[in-house]
């Protein structure tokens, strides 16, 4: 018999149900951790969309020291769920009990469409507005907690900050300009003004006010040497926290966006361009005994002045000579005087990020007439802004700068032009000096700060010509004159005395722009210079 | 095969505590991390508040108020400043005494008068 053994050796036989049990363990395994994990991993948070939007805080808007000029706080707003509402009539006369400005039918038709659940009511509740509405106790009213844009300082630097609207987007001025940068939040913007002479410029042209009927004003505070504003004002001032709800001559920047003829203040400009075309010596001598034809128009001077057939450069400035500026004028011609207004950027607008100002209208034709009017300030429009930065050179020895409105100064951004020799700054720089100290600019001579600086007074073109009734007055300021540090730059527009007959700007502007240096100065820490009775001389104080 | 599968179904069941334990403490962890950042917008909020206030009472139209009506203070005058100069010369024609609080002044006399010692002092060496 034939036997017959295994026909092969089964190798595998006792291993095969282990490597099978060990085949099902791991598959177990797997499925038990994969539910293991589906049981107990909760959903992915960061794949869920958060049902508060995690948006950044609005940044907030400083002054150079850190004062607060803007901030975003969590206030409450109202909304309605009309489909909560039983009586309307009630919830209506309860909200108009707060805000009788709502009106009845509107509020009404809100809460008609029951299918709605959320409604809008008032945005940016005050504590006392939303304590008032829950103290009425009807149905349907929901406190919405929501980020508010608040402006501490309420219309200080109104203009210039501008505001933004009720969902937080920049609708003008800083909060519009940089809103892209705001939104980001992080740390402040920091602006270059300082909140202190910003305080004190917006206080002095709102006490002018009470001096002059006037229909507007504006005031600059810029550093002469680094081109950063400290103060700028426009009066009637603006509000942010009404949010635009004002009228158009209060929303209206003057010191930036407005265009005016300034008149006499350019008179320091056509002498500094006389000097640097190398036409004009600072000791030249003038007739302006009479008035003089040039182009189209005949020059004259409202006061003649005394010695009219000979005076020199410095009383042509001191009091006001529009028939010298335009002789001066004549002297270097209509083309070399635009080069040179364009050199101090009066013939474009801003060319640089940041604020920027109105750009200018200018002589259609720059020929002999216009020569002779732009001379002592007429047929030219400028924003109160670009002017101010037109005497720079005179305070820091030449140099035209860009102004700087934010912080921290970019040396990078920040151009500086040579315009004028050094020479023919200090030049007329003196001769500022002297109009302030003897000639119109007297009334802005603030004690110890050695005010140079020149008035000008611009009648108003009209429908019929230029009106004689109607006046910007205007006076640009440089101290103090031994070691200048600021310009100021105040313009009134139709300034009318209340009580006196002269609003001329020596008795307007220059009064306002000495009050306001009196003031500025020690805050912007520039010390007095004083006369030492004993030996007389004149030291700056420590 | 039975201890296989039994160690087997242990060590699962031993892992799935572990990672259960392990989620429950990471639940918690973010739970608390959650609250803390909860508490932390709350006191920026807080803070940005106070901030406001803050600002809204050092605002100069209301210190300049304060300060001139009750404290009779006034913005600084030229006049006010001297030089060091001027300071010198004022110096050398009169004697100045400054105001001494009059504890000290006390305190100071006793201590300076011949003879007499001031509390709690030692002797001095001649």
């Amino acid at each position: 018999m034939r036997s017959y053994a295994a026909p092969y050796e089964d190798v595998w036989g006792p291993r095969r149900g282990r490597i099978v049990a060990a085949a099902l363990a791991l598959v177990f395994v797997v499925i038990v951790g994969r539910a293991a994990y589906v049981s107990f991993n909760g959903p992915d948070r960061s794949a869920v969309p958060v049902a508060k939007a995690e948006v950044a805080r609005r940044a907030d808007i400083v002054d150079r020291k850190g004062e607060l000029l803007a901030t975003t706080i969590t206030g409450k707003s109202l909304a309605v769920d009309p489909s909560a509402v039983w009586e309307s009539r009630d919830v209506v006369a309860a909200i108009r009990s707060v805000f009788p400005e709502l009106g009845e039918d509107a509020l009404t038709a809100m809460m008609a469409d029951r299918k709605r659940q959320f409604v809008w009511v008032k945005r940016g509740l005050t504590d006392d507005q939303a304590k008032a509405l829950k103290a009425t106790g009807v149905e349907g009213l929901m406190f919405v907690e929501e980020p508010q844009r608040v402006y501490p300082n309420g219309r200080l630097a109104g203009h210039f900050l501008g505001y933004t609207g009720v969902d937080g987007e920049g609708l003008e001025g800083i909060e519009r300009i940089y809103d892209a940068r705001l939104k980001l939040g992080g740390s402040a913007l920091k602006l270059s003004l300082d909140a202190s002479v910003q305080f004190v410029l917006e206080e002095e042209l709102d006490r002018a006010f009470a001096d002059f009927d006037m229909k507007g004003a504006a005031g600059i505070v810029v550093d002469a040497n680094t081109g950063e504003v400290r103060a700028i004002a426009s009066w009637p001032f603006m509000d942010p926290r009404q949010r635009g709800d004002q009228s158009d001559e209060a929303k209206t920047n003057r010191a930036l966006n407005s265009r005016m003829e300034l008149g006499s203040i350019y008179k320091p400009l056509t002498v500094a361009a006389a000097l640097e075309a190398g036409v004009l010596q600072p000791t030249d001598r003038f007739d302006v005994s009479k008035p003089i034809k040039i182009g189209a128009v005949t020059v004259k001077d409202a006061h003649p002045l005394e010695h009219a057939s000979s005076v020199s450069v410095t009383d042509i400035l001191a009091y006001s000579s529009n028939i010298g500026s335009a002789e001066i004028a004549q002297r270097m011609g209509p083309q070399t005087q635009r080069v040179f207004l364009g050199k101090v950027g009066l013939l474009t607008g801003l060319k640089q990020d940041g604020p920027q100002w109105a750009t200018p209208l200018l002589p259609a034709r720059w020929d002999q007439t216009a020569l002779a009017t732009v001379a002592y300030g007429h047929g030219i429009s400028v924003s109160p802004m670009a002017f101010a930065m037109t005497y720079l050179p005179f305070a820091n020895g030449g140099e035209y700068v860009t102004p700087t409105f934010v912080e921290p100064l970019n040396a990078e951004t920040v151009k500086r032009t040579r315009v004028m020799s050094a020479q023919t700054a200090a030049s007329v720089l003196g001769m500022l000096r002297t109009t302030v100290t003897t000639g119109s600019g007297k009334n802005a001579d603030a004690k110890g700060y050695e005010v140079a600086g020149k008035t000008g007074t611009a009648e108003k073109p009209g429908p019929n010509g230029y009106d004689a009734d109607r006046n910007i007055t205007s006076f640009a300021a440089i101290f103090p004159a031994s070691r200048p540090q600021y310009v100021v730059l105040v313009v009134l527009d139709e300034a009318q005395p209340r009580t006196g007959v002269n609003r001329t700007a020596a008795f307007t502007s220059a009064t306002i722009a000495g009050k306001v240096i009196a003031r500025a100065a020690p805050l912007l820490d520039v010390r007095p210079v004083l006369e030492v009775a004993a030996t007389k001389s004149v030291v700056e104080a420590q | 095969m039975k201890r296989l599968a039994i160690v087997g179904a242990l060590v699962v069941a031993a892992l799935a505590v572990a990672v259960y334990r392990a989620k429950l403490g990471a639940e918690e962890t973010q739970g608390r991390i959650d609250e803390l950042k909860a508490q932390v917008a709350e006191e920026e909020k807080s803070i940005a508040g106070l901030r406001a206030d803050e600002a809204v009472l050092t605002r100069p139209e209301r210190i300049g108020v304060i300060a001139q009506q009750q404290l009779g203070l006034q913005p600084a005058s030229p006049g006010q400043y001297t030089a060091s100069e001027a300071l010198k010369q004022k110096l050398g024609e009169e004697k100045v005494t400054l105001p001494v609080p009059a504890d000290t002044a006390q305190a100071q006399t006793q201590a300076q008068l011949p003879g007499i010692q001031a509390p709690g002092a030692k002797p001095q060496q001649q």
